[in-house]
């Protein structure tokens, strides 16, 4: 076959959604090049080599062999963590669908850090906004906590360039609790960057400190420059406070809720938004999706046929504690199953090492590669499509979870 | 599927002029046939004692997109109180405000509507909108494309690009996010509140662009007009929500010079300044100049009290409303040099002067404005009401005393400045056949649905013809969607799914080197990244292109 090269590709993994991709595609093989920050090259790339074939309890089997067990499986269990849930839109519906037949929880593996979002956001609220608004309006970009670009690549390539259509002189970048990478310093070059450091766990005492400041008070102890900050956020014409719910600490959800409440407050006399990263291996279509079809954000368990949302008990890591089976999906990257001693089926990227090998093993496709579908970008907004680059015989998880469902008794 | 024939039932046919008459009605392969040529087999539906429409019509209900999921997620008690347990036809869906896509499917169906439309299709958020329609049973369904906001089209009118440049990116736009029409929410104003204006009147500059709403508004009608869209421009005026924007109303409507404009959820347009509460009903103003001017048609976006949630792509409008938020709580976002979003819980008290007196403007609208082919039955939901309160506005309308029993219950303040009680009007089964189905199908250029002549699809409705008309259209007893039973006595017994509706007028192709650069270079990512392919429109099925007057 010859060789064929797409251009302009849409990366799926991170969130970032970067569309300047090149993919070259020989027979199964895929070497990415142009326009993929390293992270991506490595989870596009395919040696070429056949996919494994589907396996039960470790032995080959045919494809439908793997469907069968993998049915009677879920027929033969009583509690279902359905876990991984890294698909597109289709294969998050095809899950819940299934979910809600047979009862279980599900969650995405990298739920977590949304979860710190979610916290604030589900019950206050707060004033958000996308890629496209930052790059063009901001002109005062305050990093909250640790640097995101080291999850979220190319983030400042993509919404802070040197120049914004409405902003006047040089943007301002403001890492607050953190330091930017050297990666992310080259991508900020031109840019005026500041360093503001927080003691060890005192982002949450800087925020407040912040968030009193920008209302009006003077909080005793307050640094100067965090009083600088407060003064340069009051005259910014569109402030950005940014972070990656994933990469803070325990501490996360009191860091957001400061921030959210920095940003309200900021809006009452000039504008200011939170840009709250979250969104690897489409974690956000996969809350998308769940909210639409079920009414609640990821995290939601099925009894007798009606759902519920719960943070806790619907976690990954408290659900495989009482389940005695794990359905794991992770069709972007070779990511493992949580350890437990619950039976596993495992709808995986083919070039998963599994530590332990599971119950049911089904190799499957990759979005955006192996077949079409739809992500969103972590802004929550913009969604992104998908398209098929490569014909390895290996079929989408939507069609693979189907078939299972379609196999039950 | 073999054909069905309903027999013995009343035919209530405005479109066709049929208003009462008992016939025969066919449908075949989906398609309903001319009852007395057609001989072959079929499966009887007795309609005895019944009514037999159209399948109803919603030309404006926020049903799906990124701002229907802020209200699942603000709303999660809601949710809870409201679960459906998964059944052979059900998945697990739950809401009131804040429906999920089934659940959503399921209320409208059961009430007998088969369309619903979404009116604020956030351009940047069209995939997204297009993915969820996709889940929504039994409903044919499409969006409004949101402009008149967007950085690219007030560049190319406040650079004087011409009118020409608009109506190509115009097109453009429809064809990049498969819309039915072009909806304007505060033309102008989600754009200023982005440079921190608060507010910004019909004449009032963009702090930026230092263009004015008008020129915006007229721009886009010229732009609709031209392209030969059959919907016209479907506003969210000026100042929505501010007491004395019925003045705003009236000078929008005069804006217009003779083309047409429909204004939605005109309620919330209609406010006075008179009286001690500087709040009162500017509804009879605003009826008469809607009856005045052929070119005009509303959509009255009526409150009901209780618990809802406002969802709107007026950001402007929502931040100044957030301090009224119950639950105390909202959501706001900047969407991409495109639009925006603010999501607030509501509770509309029926206690409360200004809540009240919004119930009463709603039902002046509706009881005064005369010709019932130009003016919507619509709650705006979940904005005034869930859509689940059809039934209830249906009988407010149709019966007088049902009414005035309401009104009693207002605060005497608000009976004060209120004229429902003096409106004697009642709408007929005829005028509600009007308003729910073939009106909607007129203003949307629907040749084949919102009446039962030959060539329709096969979306008909049979209601019992219950003197209680809350009663009666609550639960239809049959409804079919292109001629398959899906509803009988109220029940779902079969899911169908619609399709979607969209236009694509030509364009000079032109206008996408200028796209191409603008995406590239303000957006930061490509047009062709942002274009919905037709594939992706429930999966390659369904949709369906109509024809503009300029492409036929």
């Amino acid at each position: 076959m010859a060789e064929m090269t797409s251009h302009d590709v849409v990366c799926p993994f991170c969130g970032i959604g970067c569309d300047d991709v090149t993919l070259t595609v020989d027979g199964a093989a895929v070497t990415a090049a142009k326009g993929t920050c390293g992270r991506a090259a490595e989870l596009f790339a395919r040696s070429g080599a056949p996919a494994p074939s589907a396996r039960v309890a470790g032995k080959d089997v045919s494809f439908e062999e793997a469907v069968a067990e993998a049915a009677k499986r879920l027929d033969a269990s009583k509690t279902i963590a359905y876990a991984g849930l890294g698909t597109d839109v289709d294969g998050v519906r095809a899950v819940l669908k299934l979910a809600a037949k047979t009862g279980g929880s599900v969650d995405h593996y990298a739920s977590e850090g949304m979860f710190r979002n979610l916290a604030s956001s589900q019950r206050k609220g707060w004033v958000a906004t996308t890629f496209a608004e930052v790059r063009n309006r901001c002109d005062l970009f305050v990093v909250v906590g640790p640097d995101p670009s080291k999850a979220y690549h190319r983030v400042y390539e993509r919404v802070l360039p040197a120049t914004g259509r409405f902003v006047e002189g040089p943007r301002r970048v403001v890492f607050l609790g953190g330091a930017p990478t050297e990666d992310a310093k080259s991508q900020l070059e031109g840019l005026s960057v500041e360093i503001i450091a927080t003691p060890e766990g005192g982002l949450v005492d800087a925020l407040s400190q912040l968030s009193a400041l920008v209302a009006g008070s003077v909080p005793p102890g307050a640094s100067p420059d965090i009083k600088a900050l407060a003064e340069a956020l009051k005259a910014a014409r569109y402030g950005v406070l940014a972070w990656s719910a994933a990469s803070l600490d325990d501490d996360g959800d009191l860091v957001i809720e400061r921030a959210v409440s920095v940003v309200d407050t900021l809006n009452v006399t000039t504008r200011a938004a939170c840009l709250p990263l979250s969104g690897k291996d489409n974690l956000t279509g996969a809350y998308h999706a769940t909210l639409w079809n079920i009414g609640f954000p990821l995290r939601v368990g099925f009894r007798d046929g009606v759902s519920d949302h719960d943070q806790t008990a619907y976690a990954t890591a408290n659900a495989v504690k009482g389940a005695d089976l794990v359905v794991w999906t992770s069709a972007f990257r070779p990511e493992l199953p949580p350890e437990s001693s619950a039976a596993v089926i495992a709808l995986s990227h083919p070039d998963t090492v599994f530590d332990t090998e599971p119950d049911v093993f089904i190799p499957v496709g990759q979005p955006g590669l192996d077949h079409q579908g739809l992500a969103f970008r972590a802004d929550s907004v913009v969604g992104l499509p998908l398209r098929r680059h490569r014909d390895a015989g290996l079929k989408s998880v939507a069609d693979v979870v189907t078939l299972i469902s379609e196999a039950r008794a | 599927m073999s054909a069905v024939r309903i027999i013995n039932g009343r035919v209530l046919d405005p479109a066709n002029g049929e208003s009462g008459v008992v016939r025969d009605v066919v449908i075949d392969g989906g398609r309903i046939v001319d009852a007395k040529g057609f001989t072959g087999a079929t499966e009887t539906i007795d309609a005895r004692g019944g009514v037999v429409m159209a399948g109803a019509i919603d030309i404006h209900s926020h049903i799906a997109g990124g701002k229907s999921n802020i209200t699942r997620l603000l709303m999660v008690e809601e949710q809870r109180a409201n679960r459906e347990p998964a059944g052979d036809f059900c998945g697990c869906g739950g809401g009131l405000s804040t429906m999920t896509a089934h659940a959503t499917g399921c209320r409208y169906a059961e009430m007998g509507y088969t369309a619903v439309f979404e009116p604020a299709m956030v351009a940047a958020n069209a995939r997204h909108m297009h993915a969820e329609m996709k889940d929504i049973p039994f409903l044919d369904t499409g969006g409004y494309v949101v402009l008149g906001n967007d950085d690219f089209l007030l560049d190319l009118i406040s650079s004087g690009a011409g009118q020409q440049a608009v109506n190509d990116y115009v097109a453009w736009q429809l064809a990049a996010t498969k819309a039915m029409a072009v909806k304007i929410v505060n033309p102008g104003g989600i754009n200023a509140f982005k440079f921190n204006q608060r507010r910004l009147d019909l004449d009032e500059a963009n702090p930026h662009y230092e263009i004015t709403p008008r020129t915006i508004l007229t721009t886009l009608i010229k732009a609709v007009t031209e392209l030969g869209l059959a919907h016209p421009i479907h506003l969210h005026g000026c100042n929505l929500g501010v007491p004395g924007n019925e003045d705003t109303t009236l000078a929008t409507i005069a804006a217009t010079e003779g083309l047409p404009l429909h204004m939605t959820h005109v309620q919330f347009h209609s406010y006075g300044t008179e009286g001690d509460k500087k709040f009162s009903s500017g509804a009879a103003k605003i009826a008469e100049a809607v009856n005045a001017n052929p070119n005009i048609s509303i959509d009255v976006g009526q409150v009901m009290f209780g618990q809802t949630v406002t969802a709107s792509a007026d950001l402007m409008s929502q931040h100044r409303n957030r301090g009224i938020a119950s639950p105390k709580r909202w959501i706001g976002m900047d969407m991409e040099m495109d639009a925006a979003c603010g999501i607030v819980p509501f509770v509309y008290k029926e206690k409360s002067f200004v809540n009240a007196l919004q119930w009463a403007i709603g039902l002046e609208l509706f009881l005064l404005v005369e010709d019932p082919w130009r003016i919507f039955l619509t709650t705006d939901h979940p904005n005034g009401a869930p859509f689940t309160t059809y039934p209830h506005l249906i009988r407010l309308l149709m019966d007088k005393d049902f009414r005035d029993e309401h009104f009693a219950r207002l605060p005497k303040a608000v009976r004060k400045h209120s004229i429902v009680g003096e409106l004697k009007r009642e709408y007929t089964l005829e005028e509600i056949a009007i308003v729910t189905r073939a009106a909607p199908a007129k203003i949307l250029g629907f040749k084949d649905r919102g009446h039962l002549g030959a060539g329709a699809v096969g979306d008909v409705v049979i209601y019992r013809d219950d003197p209680d008309r809350e009663a009666m259209f609550t639960k239809a007893d049959y409804v079919l969607k292109n001629g398959q039973v899906i509803v009988k006595d109220g029940e779902i017994v079969s899911v169908a799914y619609g399709q979607t509706h969209q236009v694509a007028p030509d364009y000079d192709t032109g206008i996408e080197t200028k796209l191409d650069r603008w995406f590239d270079e303000a957006m930061g990512f490509k047009a062709k990244t942002f274009k919905i392919a037709d594939d992706e429109i429930r999966d390659g099925q369904g949709a369906v292109t109509h024809a503009t007057t300029r492409s036929a």
